[in-house]
């Protein structure tokens, strides 16, 4: 049985009189609405209108310190978008960064899940060790990542030259910048995805995998066909979750390298920071914001698709 | 005397002094002050406090400060001002004051500099004949040294490039773990790179703008200023990734040579550390032009209530009192007027005068004629500056594509 049909008024309870929603009853009817009233005028005046105004800018010729006096332009902080090649530049650095915070994040994420899903001694402590590195504020994260990274003094380079190695420029070379973010972003991100799919490997039914064992499955097969099914949609809403979150991530890699060196770590976000107070351009600053957006919605499009396929596999 | 007139007049007393006591609660106002400067460590307290002196002339004023960390300083100003909000008084960066000017958000305070014998720093507080800012203070660049590190090298004071890298090159082979030279070299920190960096442009000729208004980016005094700068940094003297508040603290600790420095991040490295005032010395900065300096303007929001008496605290403030307060809280910077420096402030930092020297004759950092787009046309002559440090991209080359840039912006 569904959840409406639950929902639905029993067939005894008689019908209702002419004088419908009034009494009790009608407040009853109400309620529902008067629940949802509250966030929805939440997500209205604090999400809804401020991303209809971020659209309604990106059409617009309008100065930081002027933004009531904007002037309608149309497509045109678009045309010069788009006709930009540092656009694309921007672009490819967000996607490149963005995936890649994804593959790397989810995936150690994941490894650390299966690690800690068997029974050792400490595994309390391992798990609350390894989530620190979400539970550090960003910006505190940035400050001593900027000093592991330190050319010349930081932890990194210690042991680097103690290898017998030339010093790296982690954060000032345009080959090891990027890099030198994700793996901060892998270190923030990695605990989460640890965390939720931790909690998704333990739901996992022990007789169904017993089952198979007892068919003869070896591990890997076992992980196959009976746990990663099981943890698939989580998987799933988690790579989403991480893969926005990237798209939109601007504290560290502002606080690390403000998007040098030579642009090199220049994503949607930073650049968009950068339009709208280096150059007061607060329309072209919310066409990029726009871009963004879309990149996001696109994203969570793509995981809706995924979940109605795996709905409608499912109920054949 | 009947009991109704006696309680007329205790009714007419109770009424005049409500009316007393209303007028009076009416006659105070407030000021809000919002300056990056009360939050700093060694000279906010001292600055407002001078300022502060205000409310002894004007007991009917109250002033009330409102301290904003310097990095977002400019971007919350800008935010608030255009929202129609914003402190009464502000104290800007030039960049700011041009970006609010040009919005029609300032005041003409042109009553504050009345009958007073202001000094350059006012120049780029009028816009097209209108005083819209005077002028708090002026921190200009000059070359500062660490005297006990140069003396035990042998090392001279550099007149130019070249010298220089061999000055600091001595200073870090006779010293071992100090560091030669800092300099701010990173895109992260754009504001404070692109301002240091003018000195670098200036001091080789550069003009950004040309007579006829034209921004010229690739000119060959700009290529020989980008080639200077490269060969110092590829000299091993500058400590690469470090951040300048780092090296600043570095120099305070004793462990840098040289450094070129506004008068303000001077103050900064004299002060709390382990290197003496007297230990740092100062001289012109090795190249064949003047500088550039950091302009700092006393402005009143249009969207302030009490416009007239905000003019009125600025006229205090460039009055010989004001500035006699100014003075002693500002350190080496320029100001308003020509106070002299306070001799025992000169005594125990020899380097102080240096910079009041070379402040007459510096440039703002802002692009004559492009002051609002001065961030803007810089982003990409500062992201050639990185190419050609980073990359060993030709400095004509990286500059050319800089060029092509800011021709597409405007």
């Amino acid at each position: 049985m569904s959840n409406q049909a639950l929902l639905e008024r029993p067939a005894a309870v008689p019908a209702p009189t002419s004088r419908k929603g009034r009494g009790p009853q009608g407040i009853a009817r109400l309620m529902p609405y008067a629940f949802v009233v509250l966030p929805a005028a939440y997500l209205l005046v604090f999400m809804f209108y401020p991303l209809g105004r971020q659209v309604y800018l990106s059409l617009t010729r309008t100065r930081l310190a002027n933004p009531n006096r904007s002037e309608f332009i149309g497509f045109g902080n678009y045309e010069r978008l788009f006709g930009n090649p540092e656009f694309y530049s921007v672009l490819r650095i967000t996607l490149t960064y963005s995936i890649m915070a994804v593959v790397l994040g989810v995936a150690v994420g994941m490894i650390a899940a299966l690690a800690l899903n068997r029974p050792f001694r400490g595994r309390t402590l391992v798990r609350g060790v390894l989530l620190f590195g979400w539970a550090v504020p960003n910006v505190a994260a940035a400050l001593v990542w900027l000093w592991i990274f330190n050319e010349r003094s930081g932890i990194l380079n210690t042991v680097v030259t103690g290898l017998g190695l030339e010093r790296i420029s982690w954060l000032t070379s345009t080959d090891m910048a990027l890099p030198s973010i994700l793996l901060v972003t892998v270190w923030q991100v990695a605990p989460f995805v640890m965390l939720v799919m931790l909690a998704a490997l333990q739901s996992v039914p022990e007789e169904v995998k017993e089952a198979a064992v007892i068919d003869g499955a070896d591990k890997l097969s076992v992980f196959r066909a009976v746990t990663l099914p099981h943890i698939l949609p989580t998987l799933q809403l988690v790579s989403l979750l991480v893969m926005v979150w990237s798209i939109r991530r601007f504290d560290i890699i502002y606080l690390l390298t403000g998007g040098g060196p030579v642009g090199s770590t220049s994503t949607l976000i930073v650049k968009l920071r950068q339009v709208a107070f280096e150059n007061h351009d607060l329309g072209m600053s919310s066409a990029y914001g726009v871009v963004g957006l879309m990149l996001a919605l696109t994203v969570a499009a793509i995981h809706a698709l995924f979940n109605i396929r795996r709905q409608r596999s499912s109920s054949r | 005397m009947t009991r109704t007139s006696i309680l007329k007049h205790v009714f007419a007393v109770a009424l005049a002094c409500a009316a007393a006591t209303g007028a009076m609660a009416q006659e105070k106002v407030t000021l809000v002050v919002s300056n990056s400067q009360w939050l700093d460590a060694l000279r906010g307290e001292g600055l407002w406090n001078a300022v502060k002196a205000y409310e002894k002339t004007a007991p009917n004023i109250e002033l009330k400060a409102l301290g904003i960390p310097s990095k977002d300083y400019g971007d919350r100003l800008m935010t608030e001002f255009g929202a129609g909000a914003g402190p009464d008084v502000a104290i800007i960066q030039e960049g700011v004051f041009y970006a609010l000017a040009d919005a029609g958000l300032l005041v003409d305070v042109g009553a504050a500099a009345e009958g007073v014998a202001l000094n350059t720093t006012k120049d780029n507080g009028i816009v097209d004949g209108v005083t819209l800012g005077v002028p708090w203070q002026r921190a200009a660049y000059a070359l500062i040294y660490n005297s006990k590190l140069t003396e035990a090298a042998g090392a001279k004071v550099p007149t130019t490039v070249e010298e220089l890298i061999a000055s600091a090159r001595a200073v870090q082979e006779k010293t071992p773990g100090s560091i030669g030279f800092t300099a701010r070299h990173q895109i992260s920190d754009f504001s404070g790179f692109y301002m240091d960096f003018q000195s670098w442009a200036y001091g080789y000729g550069v003009n950004w703008v040309d007579g006829n208004g034209k921004l010229t980016i690739d000119t060959p005094e700009a290529v020989a200023a980008v080639t200077a700068f490269k060969a110092l940094y590829d000299a091993k003297v500058i400590p690469v990734g470090d951040d300048f508040p780092t090296q600043r603290t570095r120099f305070k600790e004793g462990q840098v040579g040289y450094s070129i420095d506004n008068s303000g991040g001077t103050l900064n490295i004299a002060s709390g550390g382990t290197t003496k005032g007297s230990d740092i010395h100062a001289a012109a900065m090795p190249f064949a032009h003047p500088g550039a300096h950091q302009q700092i303007y006393v402005v009143v929001n249009a969207n302030s209530k009490h416009q007239k008496e905000a003019t009125a605290f600025l006229k205090w403030l460039m009055s010989p009192e004001g500035q006699a307060g100014l003075r002693k809280a500002s350190g080496p910077d320029m100001l308003a007027t020509d106070v002299p420096l306070d001799p025992a402030f000169v005594a125990a930092n020899p380097w102080a005068t240096t910079f009041a020297e070379v402040a007459t004759k510096s440039h703002s950092v802002l692009i004559p004629g492009h002051e609002v787009e001065t961030t803007q046309i810089m982003r990409p002559v500062m992201e050639a500056v990185e190419e050609v440090l980073i990359t060993g991209t030709d400095p004509a080359a990286a500059l050319a594509k800089a060029q092509k840039r800011v021709d597409g912006m405007f």
